[in-house]
């Protein structure tokens, strides 16, 4: 079963994206509500996917290859029934979570994750402004239990275009809310818009790629306040439209204060794994901080949601 | 899909859209053109500040705090705002660079006055 294709659905998708940006902007024109575009913040949302999938093509096969070597290794192999195809789906949406969790709690992931959060627009645009160097935070190796249980990396690959499809539509304000039963199990509009939230209520929540369920499981569950609308961005936000700029401005922050005079080799490697916003000498805020600082400011929000834990 | 379909629906999906979006003013930029509207700006991207004094440019608004001076500025639709690193004199104007690769360095060209405070504003934060 070596030689196991499935199609490249992400590709296929390019020209429903396009359709539904398109649809999405009109709407939001004609209609004077539903979100926000902007002419330099969509064409460089845009550029930056161009530029993922350009990565995918100049470095997608560093994964496949060790994907392939651990297929190899594995004695497993669960077949290909639809049923196989949908619990990897499963299983590869909760890789995802935890991926993603990584991705905003330690800087060397953030760094490559930092540019999808990266516009203070929230439209389908943004759903494609995405990395152009996962492939050196090494992540994909997160696969590699699904490989060797039995997945095949085909399968793998192919569920995981079906997860990235998927979060296409949930980058949107023309959607307010889903039925409640879908709003309890499913990644939504809604439930996203908390994610890209730099409100120091909505940071460091809801994570979940297609199921929501995660996130409830796992306790970064933070619903959408009708009381407080999240503002999008970066706790600091980017001065600069160049596609250049936003992909790599992470790695060369980390980059200049790793190599700094005057600090122990420990506090070189925190600045490039420790989380967003570390510091050795406590000048920068992390997301804890930001947080009991607002509720300094703002003492009645102590126990409402995403301030539950202060 | 083959690689030259797939560069023709992204290049022309891109610069389709581009078109689109500024033919129906949506390059339109933050108007920046009040101290009320700069100092609520300013708070927004830094919460914890005091914002002690606005001075407004013509295409942006020096902030100054106690936590030193910034520059915001029109961003697209929205405005963003950085802490000065830098600020010198050049034959185009105040060239303003912040410590953040995210933020390259601007020249301004302020008229001479403004300019001119703008300078002073800047030395006496740097001279404590």
């Amino acid at each position: 079963m070596g030689d196991l294709s499935y199609p490249d659905v992400v590709q296929f998708a390019i020209p429903g994206f396009i359709a539904l940006i398109l649809a999405e902007f009109l709407w939001i024109h004609f209609k004077g509500k539903g979100g926000r575009y902007e002419t330099r913040d969509a064409v460089a949302s845009l550029l930056m996917g161009a530029g993922n999938v350009a990565e995918g093509i100049l470095l997608g096969f560093v994964g496949w290859w060790v994907y392939m070597a651990l297929w190899d290794a594995t004695p497993l192999d669960l077949g290909t029934s639809w049923a196989v195809v949908a619990l990897c789906f499963v299983l590869d949406d909760l890789r995802y979570y935890w991926v993603h969790r990584m991705g905003h709690r330690s800087r060397w992931v953030w760094a490559s994750h930092v540019n999808h959060h990266s516009s203070q627009h929230y439209n389908l645009t943004t759903a494609l402004r995405q990395t152009w160097t996962g492939t050196i935070t090494f992540m994909f190796i997160v696969r590699a239990p699904l490989v060797l249980l039995g997945f095949h990396p085909a399968m793998i690959v192919f569920v995981g275009g079906l997860n990235l499809i998927y979060q296409f539509w949930i980058h949107t304000e023309a959607i307010g809310r889903m039925p409640k039963w879908f709003e309890a199990v499913m990644n939504t509009p809604s439930h996203h818009r908390v994610h890209h939230g730099r409100n120091p209520r909505y940071l460091d929540a809801n994570y979940a790629g297609v199921f929501i369920v995660w996130d409830k499981m796992f306790g970064t569950y933070v619903p959408e306040l009708d009381s407080e609308k999240p503002e999008y961005g970066l706790v600091h936000n980017l001065g600069t439209f160049n596609p250049l700029r936003v992909a790599f401005h992470e790695w060369v922050g980390i980059w200049k204060d790793a190599t700094q005079r005057g600090i122990s080799m420990r506090h070189r490697v925190m600045y490039a794994l420790a989380p967003p916003g570390w510091s050795h000498d406590n000048s920068r805020d992390m997301s804890p901080a930001i947080k009991a600082k607002y509720l300094q400011r703002h003492p009645e929000a102590r126990g409402t949601p995403g301030f539950t834990d202060l | 899909m083959p690689l030259h379909i797939l560069l023709i629906l992204v290049g022309g999906g891109i610069a389709g859209l581009a078109v689109l979006l500024h033919l129906l003013g949506h390059s339109r930029r933050f108007d920046l053109s009040d101290a009320g509207t700069a100092r609520a700006e300013w708070l927004r991207h830094w919460p914890t500040d005091q914002v002690a004094h606005v001075y407004l440019g013509t295409k942006a608004a020096l902030i100054d705090t106690p936590q030193g001076p910034g520059l915001l500025r029109p961003f697209g639709a929205d405005t963003v705002g950085h802490r000065l690193a830098e600020v010198t004199e050049t034959a185009r104007g105040l060239r303003l660079s912040f410590a953040d690769f995210a933020a390259p360095a601007i020249i301004l060209p302020l008229p001479p006055e403004t300019r001119a405070l703008w300078l002073r504003v800047w030395s006496e934060s740097q001279n404590g």
